[in-house]
């Protein structure tokens, strides 16, 4: 079944354009849904962009959360009719619903970040046999809230559950251990569970070489479980 | 109320009362306080900027609009324009600087254009609480730029003793329309239609902003000043932008003016006089935050988010849909009239009635200075020391090395990161570029973008800073063989009573004026802020240009570093007597001379061999960096910093003047790397266009930079990359974020 993509859009977010952009680019049939809709429509593939939903007044995601359209999302997710994308904002909104375990906290360095980094296939996930173990990617993050964090009694479920999806690798692609661009624990950029998968980085933005690097498509492609083009 | 607490002089008063042919009541008195103030009325500054080239047949919009308007191509225009935030960011940093970014780009917005860019130009003080000034800019840039989703593809810093306490925040932003859009703009109402308010609901926030904040010197109590700073929500910025933007597209807005300084009584008969019909508004109709707000109250709020549109009865009913789809409401506040009249209501009550040309055009203008030449060049002092004498006596690296880690030339990483630089995937060389270049949809070509304007270089010499400003943004443009299609300026300076003040302001636009005619680029807009001026301390004249050049091949900048060690190193256009004159050296050794005089023919001839030489295979220029602060010696550490670590440089000079050659600032040279293989040929070309050039170096294998002074070499350093880059990077505090490499 060829994929039907929609972005939804919460009040404040600013990568709905740029994400629509990418998924179409790939070929895949992608709209825009309103967050105040309470039905999916036909997607099969659901897309939470970045951005500053509701202006991140209250925590990162936290209003977003709690639109009506979460709750088809929530049902859809029960069915196994869909699979979901969260980045950046999209990934806080899915971790503060509760869809995806942890939630984001602000980069230590108290400030927001734009810089390029590389990110490194760490659990490859079930759902998305493409993403193989050690595979990286150059993404760029932008956020202010990004370190990942989890309660003590949850991490053990974390990794044996093979959700931790995705953690940044220092500038040159070495996986140091030490490198991490803003305090998340275990330099975690990315998870998934089940048929969702949220992550900081901005596969959307990182689509052409003269952007800076065009791992993003690979990355959109693989998600899609299309043929990479 | 007097005429004197809403900052008018006796002699505006007068012309006031005879303007209305009566005792104006109170409410009208703040009104025309409000537009006549220097922020609004530009009293001082309007007959100096008649005299700017504002022509050209790219120009779709001039100066007078919400933003200047050129043409990219036969379907795409760019909007443009920079405006300066610098008394708030003072007064309160963060939003300070958040509303400045909010201000500018609803200044895009109302030109109908989709915002793609800012940049910005900030100034500080070294000492005291310029850290944290600028954190706080820098946060309040971020923090509004980041959430509204509109990147900041690039900007400058520097400092100065009389920017500590005259923080200037100068935010750029570029939009793109498509030209098949009627010109929306002021211009467009008509009798009969309704006027709408679009946005937040007003407060009390920012009452007085324009007239007595901007509007005149500071002084050391004035943090009582902090009330009438307004509070910027980047949230409902967001939702605004694409309302007016969508309601544009149904063709239902036949007027659009976004409320800024002054509040509504500047937007509303901005629009009266720009679309030459009266108006009637109903202030009890204009959707409050706080109770019991005051006629007076409503139209001086500066409460940001808000725009004034005037909807046309073919399509409004479309329009108010379209707002409505992103979560907003457009109330209707009064109608277009055909009689001229700019009058008032609260209930029933008529409580002003007015021309709104008095207000907008009323205000007595400052003449302007009569000479329209050029200033006489003074010839500068001789440079303190044995600078000039050769090479045994002159020559220091170390001060080569204090050059590289100058806050002023300094990479500026730890600001620009703090930036989305990325967001609309269109930045195809963002910040740590010193041009930036864009793609643009519908479009195969695209934009490159630069902006300077260094005060440094106008201390002394306010007509040489201003030439130097905006030959430096025409020279970046050029390193990417772009068309420079327009200029924006910001001119910043002090109190404009006094006449060394005034003096220099005019100086500095007969600069940028005699530049942007050689040069052949208009100045399609900008912006005037005085009174940066605190307890009596005045900044340097400061000329803020922004330019935006048509890119033929965006997705192929024309490189600034190298990958390849086979080049030799030109400098194009060489200083003819390199002078130390505005330089950073100089600051660093306590004076300040005249900058130097740029040799504008020699450089319009310059930025015309390289429109066709960059893209030119024969040429083979390999990388090309513009010189400007640091001169030829940052040039070619930025240049190395940015290459390849396989890539080496061998500079080689003469010994006289060594020193002054690698630290003139003069705008208009440039630094070219060009194949080994090719450069008789470029060099040739350059001859036969009657181009100086002077050959610096050579690339080679091994990672160090060094420095041959005499032929043959009399002295000779070497500087490995570590050295130079802990030198470059040197941030002296400011935190690079965890995990910065």
């Amino acid at each position: 079944m060829k994929p039907k993509v929609a972005v939804i859009r919460f009040p404040g977010s600013n990568c709905d354009r740029d994400t629509v952009q990418a998924f179409q680019s790939l070929g895949a049939e992608t709209t825009i849904l309103a967050y105040d809709r309470e039905d999916l429509e036909d997607a099969t593939h659901v897309v939470l962009p970045g951005g500053f939903s509701y202006g991140d007044y209250l925590r990162a995601g936290a209003l977003a959360a709690h639109a009506p359209i979460m709750q088809a999302l929530v049902d859809a997710i029960s069915r196994g009719a869909i699979e979901v994308l969260g980045i950046c904002n999209g990934f806080q909104i899915l971790c503060e619903r509760g869809i995806l375990p942890g939630a984001l906290f602000a980069n230590v360095s108290g400030q927001f970040r734009c810089s390029w980094e590389w990110v490194e296939v760490l659990t490859p996930p079930a759902r998305w046999p493409g993403f193989r173990r050690g595979m990286r990617f150059r993404l760029p993050i932008a956020h202010a809230d990004g370190a990942y964090r989890i309660g003590h009694s949850d991490r053990e479920a974390l990794w044996a559950q093979g959700s931790v999806f995705l953690r940044y690798v220092d500038p040159d692609g070495q996986e140091t251990g030490e490198y991490n661009p803003n305090g998340s624990w275990e330099a975690i950029a990315g998870i998934s569970e089940g048929p969702v998968m949220g992550l900081m980085p901005h596969p959307e933005r990182a689509m052409q070489p003269w952007l800076g690097s065009k791992d993003g498509r690979l990355f959109l492609s693989l998600w899609l479980q299309e043929v990479p083009q | 109320m007097t005429p004197d607490a809403v900052g008018l002089t006796a002699k505006e008063a007068e012309r006031v009362r005879q303007l209305c042919g009566r005792e104006p009541n109170d409410l009208e008195w703040g009104l025309f306080g409000a537009l006549w103030s220097e922020h609004c009325s530009y009293k001082s500054s309007k007959r100096v900027l008649a005299w700017l080239p504002k022509e050209g047949p790219q120009v779709v919009a001039g100066p007078g609009g919400n933003a200047g308007v050129v043409r990219l191509d036969d379907r795409m225009e760019v909007a443009f324009k920079v405006e300066s935030h610098n008394h708030p960011s003072y007064v309160e940093p963060v939003q300070g600087a958040a509303t400045g970014v909010g201000g500018i780009i609803r200044d895009i917005v109302a030109m109908g254009a989709r915002p793609i860019a800012l940049m910005d130009s900030l100034r500080f003080g070294l000492e005291g609480n310029g850290q944290r000034l600028r954190d706080g800019v820098v946060a309040g840039i971020g923090g509004y730029g980041n959430a509204i989703g509109v990147p900041t593809v690039g900007g400058e810093v520097y400092y100065g003793p009389g920017y500590a306490k005259n923080p200037l925040v100068n935010v750029l932003c570029v939009g793109v329309r498509q030209s098949k859009d009627a010109i929306v703009g002021a211009s467009g109402a008509r009798p009969g239609q309704m006027v709408y308010l679009l946005g937040q609901a007003t407060g009390r926030d920012g009452i007085h902003g324009a007239s007595l904040l901007a509007s005149r010197d500071f002084s050391a109590d004035d943090q009582d000043m902090r009330p009438t700073v307004q509070v910027g929500d980047p949230y409902t910025g967001k939702l605004l932008m694409e309302a007016t933007l969508a309601a544009i597209e149904t063709g239902g807005v036949a007027a659009v003016q976004d409320l800024g300084a002054a509040g509504l009584v500047s937007a509303s008969s901005e629009l009266a006089v720009q679309s030459q019909v009266g108006l009637e508004l109903h202030l009890d109709q204009v959707p409050c935050r706080e109770s019991a707000m005051s006629g007076y109250e409503i139209m001086m709020s500066e409460t940001q988010e808000r725009m004034l549109l005037v909807l046309n009865s073919a399509h409004g009913g479309e329009a108010l849909a379209a707002i409505s789809q992103w979560g907003l409401n457009a109330t209707p506040i009064g109608r277009v009239t055909a009689s001229g009249r700019y009058v008032l209501y609260f209930g029933e009550r008529e409580v002003a009635n007015l021309e709104a040309s008095w207000l907008v055009d009323g205000c007595p203008l400052t003449p302007a200075g009569k000479d329209l030449v050029a200033p006489a060049f003074k010839p500068m002092r001789p440079s303190p020391g044995s600078m000039e004498e050769g090479v045994e006596e002159g020559f220091d690296a170390g001060a080569l090395m204090a050059i590289a880690s100058d806050p002023d030339c300094r990479e500026r990483r730890p600001i620009f990161q703090r930036y989305d630089s990325m967001i609309q995937t269109a930045t195809v060389w963002g910040p740590d570029h010193e041009v930036s270049v864009l793609t643009v949809d519908g479009s195969p070509w695209g934009l490159a973008l630069a902006v300077s304007g260094i005060g440094r270089w106008a201390a002394v010499d306010a007509y040489a800073g201003g030439a130097a400003a905006v030959s430096v943004v025409v020279s970046r443009l050029a390193t990417q063989g772009a068309v420079a299609l327009g200029l924006t300026d910001g001119l910043n300076a002090g109190n404009p009573d006094k006449p060394e003040v005034k003096q220099a302001f005019e100086q500095m636009v007969l600069g940028i004026r005699d530049a942007a005619r050689a040069l052949d680029v208009p100045v399609t807009g900008g912006n005037v802020s005085f009174h940066n001026e605190t307890d009596g301390a005045a900044i340097w004249p400061t000329p803020v240009i922004g330019g935006v050049g048509r890119h033929f091949h965006p997705t192929a900048p024309v490189a600034d570093s190298l990958n390849r060690p086979d080049v030799t190193l030109l400098l194009i256009n060489p200083a003819l007597s390199p002078s130390l004159g505005g330089s950073v050296w100089e600051r660093q050794h306590g004076v300040l001379t005249a900058y130097p005089r740029v040799r504008l023919s020699d450089l319009a001839h310059t930025v015309t061999w390289l429109g066709t030489a960059v893209s030119d295979v024969d040429a083979d220029i390999r990388a090309v960096r513009a010189v400007a602060d640091g001169g030829l010696w940052l040039a070619l550490v930025k240049m190395w910093l940015a290459s390849a670590p396989s890539v080496g440089m061998t500079v080689t000079l003469e010994a006289v003047h060594a020193m002054p050659r690698l630290l003139s600032e003069e705008a208009g040279q440039f630094l070219a790397a060009v194949a080994t293989t090719r450069v008789e040929a470029t060099l040739l070309q350059l001859q036969s266009n009657a181009i100086g050039c002077l050959v610096v170096g050579q690339g080679h294998d091994g990672d160090y930079l060094e420095l041959q002074v005499g032929r043959p070499s009399r002295w000779t350093r070497r500087w490995s990359r570590s050295q130079m880059r802990a030198a470059w990077q040197s941030w002296e505090g400011d935190s690079g974020g965890s995990g910065t490499p």
